[in-house]
């Protein structure tokens, strides 16, 4: 496994948000987490990068346990997080919130990887442009952008099609399923559109109050399962 | 000189000397509030022991000076090295558990500025020391009808040299994107590797290092006592209130805190000038409360 959870209870403040959860994710997979608003899929994402807190169990990535890391240790782990929100920091240009990811690489190079800049080619004609100015789509561009510069292992991506006109939803899809498929970067997400969940998800894992309640190949996602548990 | 008596004497060659009179106060004023700038623009610090610092560096001077022989020129630099450590560690020490808790900082930092200030007291005695500086720098020159001192002068190349200094660290190093990365988003500067406990101590060291160089250059300009410090500290608040804790905030506010404070001395005296100062500041920051320059986003 190159991420795993084992019994991981989370919490903000004295409150349990996900409670004795456990995952484990395969190297070159893509895992598609699913559930309704507030069940817990955005603390899952905070939780395996340290920015609940407290958190008890197990987390391990690439055979090491940074259960009690320091998020800035665990992004140095080779993970890369694309936040609910996307997370751009408004007054730094495109530059350097692309440049931010490299502080987290291992080999400490301080230069914006080639791939980062070929995938999202506006981004490449606006690297002076102030992030703050961008649109929703290129924002989360740039979120994805950001990651990348880490060099990860696995991608974190938390509701990347949030907020996004349809056109821009597939796009984002499309590179996503590049990065999984051509680029064997490993992918946990969590989606909100059944349609890119199954177009990019090698399996599922379905969420209810903090718990794993259903978990499997993307292919037994099936609308029993969608009712029960994502419809309102 | 009354206010009412201005249009009949106007001197333009006095007026021009308060002009550049104004241009030295700003300097001191902003080299006093630079640290500070850094401390709260970064961590959001409001450090209460600043003027404490700026008198350490002050005593640092003065002891490197008499009991070593050391020079002046390598004293000012020897106090920023000093006080930066003397940052160090009460960031190490104290500060680092209370960056949630800004009013607990705020008391915490005034009980080290009591603390530093009474220890100095024992060490040193409450009498005044003196700086002595080459009799270059104590000298005045004439430049057309403005008489200028030097040592204004170099305390202005100084804080022009610093702000410089500080713009190219910012803005123009890697160290500087993760200071500015942690001052708009510490979470989301944490999740891409950058520690912010490191910046947070290494920028308050350096905040505190400038105090420091601030307390050698005044140690200069007036007599070195426990309690110079809060000459200082009300002046570089208000830089750093009106600027909005940017460094470019506070370039300006000093610029024209210290200008308007000469002019308004010029046209009536000292006291009047620093009343009507202030109270042009309470009515700037009723309209603009976060200042001139504050950022935009939000800390998180």
């Amino acid at each position: 496994m190159l991420l795993s959870m084992t019994n991981v209870t989370s919490y903000y403040g004295k409150t349990p948000i996900l409670k004795n959860f456990s995952f484990g994710l395969e190297e070159g997979k893509c895992l598609c987490v699913l559930g309704r608003n507030g069940v817990g899929k955005t603390t899952l994402m905070r939780t395996i990068m340290g920015l609940t807190d407290r958190s008890v169990g197990e987390i391990v990535i690439n055979g090491h346990n940074i259960t009690g890391s320091q998020t800035y240790q665990r992004a140095k782990m080779g993970i890369g997080y694309v936040p609910q929100g996307r997370g751009i920091l408004a007054e730094f240009t495109v530059r350097e919130n692309i440049l931010l990811g490299t502080f987290a690489r291992p080999d400490g190079n301080p230069e914006i990887p080639e791939i980062c800049l070929r995938l999202f080619p506006y981004l490449k004609a606006n690297l002076d442009r102030r992030a703050g100015l961008l649109s929703g789509g290129q924002k989360q561009q740039l979120a994805i952008a950001r990651a990348l510069a880490v060099g990860p292992k696995v991608l974190l991506l938390d509701e990347p099609t949030e907020g996004i006109q349809p056109n821009i939803v597939h796009e984002i899809g499309e590179t996503l399923l590049m990065l999984n498929k051509e680029f064997g970067i490993t992918l946990l997400l969590t989606e909100q559109h059944i349609k890119v969940a199954r177009r990019l998800g090698d399996g599922f894992l379905m969420i209810d109050n903090g718990r794993v309640v259903a978990t499997g190949a993307i292919d037994d996602l099936d609308t029993a399962l969608i009712q029960k548990h994502l419809t309102i | 000189m009354a206010a009412g008596s201005f249009f009949g004497s106007f001197d333009p060659s006095a007026f021009i000397n308060a002009l550049i009179l104004g241009i030295s106060i700003a300097s001191i004023w902003l080299i006093a509030a630079l640290g500070l700038t850094i401390i709260y623009g970064t961590a959001g610090v409001i450090n209460m022991a600043h003027g404490e610092f700026i008198m350490l560096g002050a005593y640092s001077s003065y002891m490197l000076q008499n009991y070593f022989g050391l020079p002046f020129l390598l004293c000012v630099p020897a106090a920023f090295v000093i006080v930066a450590a003397v940052g160090l560690v009460l960031e190490r020490g104290l500060i680092r558990y209370l960056y949630k808790r800004p009013l607990d900082t705020l008391l915490a930092t005034f009980g080290v500025s009591l603390v530093l200030m009474q220890g100095v007291r024992l060490i040193f005695g409450s009498d005044p020391k003196y700086l002595a500086v080459p009799s270059i720098f104590t000298s005045n020159f004439q430049l057309g009808f403005v008489n200028i001192s030097a040592f204004r002068v170099i305390v202005l190349a100084i804080t022009i040299a610093a702000v410089v200094a500080l713009w190219a660290l910012f803005y123009r190093t890697r160290f500087g994107v993760q200071v500015r990365a942690v001052m708009q988003d510490k979470e989301m500067a944490a999740s891409f590797g950058i520690n912010s406990d490191r910046v947070y101590m290494l920028t308050f060291a350096l905040g505190a290092g400038l105090a420091g160089l601030a307390g050698s250059l005044f140690g200069v300009l007036n007599i070195v006592l426990p309690t110079m410090g809060m000459g200082y500290v009300v002046q570089a608040f208000l830089v750093v209130v009106v600027g909005g804790g940017t460094l470019i905030g506070s370039v300006v506010a000093g610029g024209a805190t210290g200008e308007l404070q000469s002019i308004f001395a010029y046209f009536t005296n000292d006291t009047f000038a620093r009343f009507v100062l202030y109270v042009l500041i309470v009515v700037f920051l009723r309209v603009r409360p976060q200042g001139l320059f504050a950022p935009s986003a939000t800390r998180r």
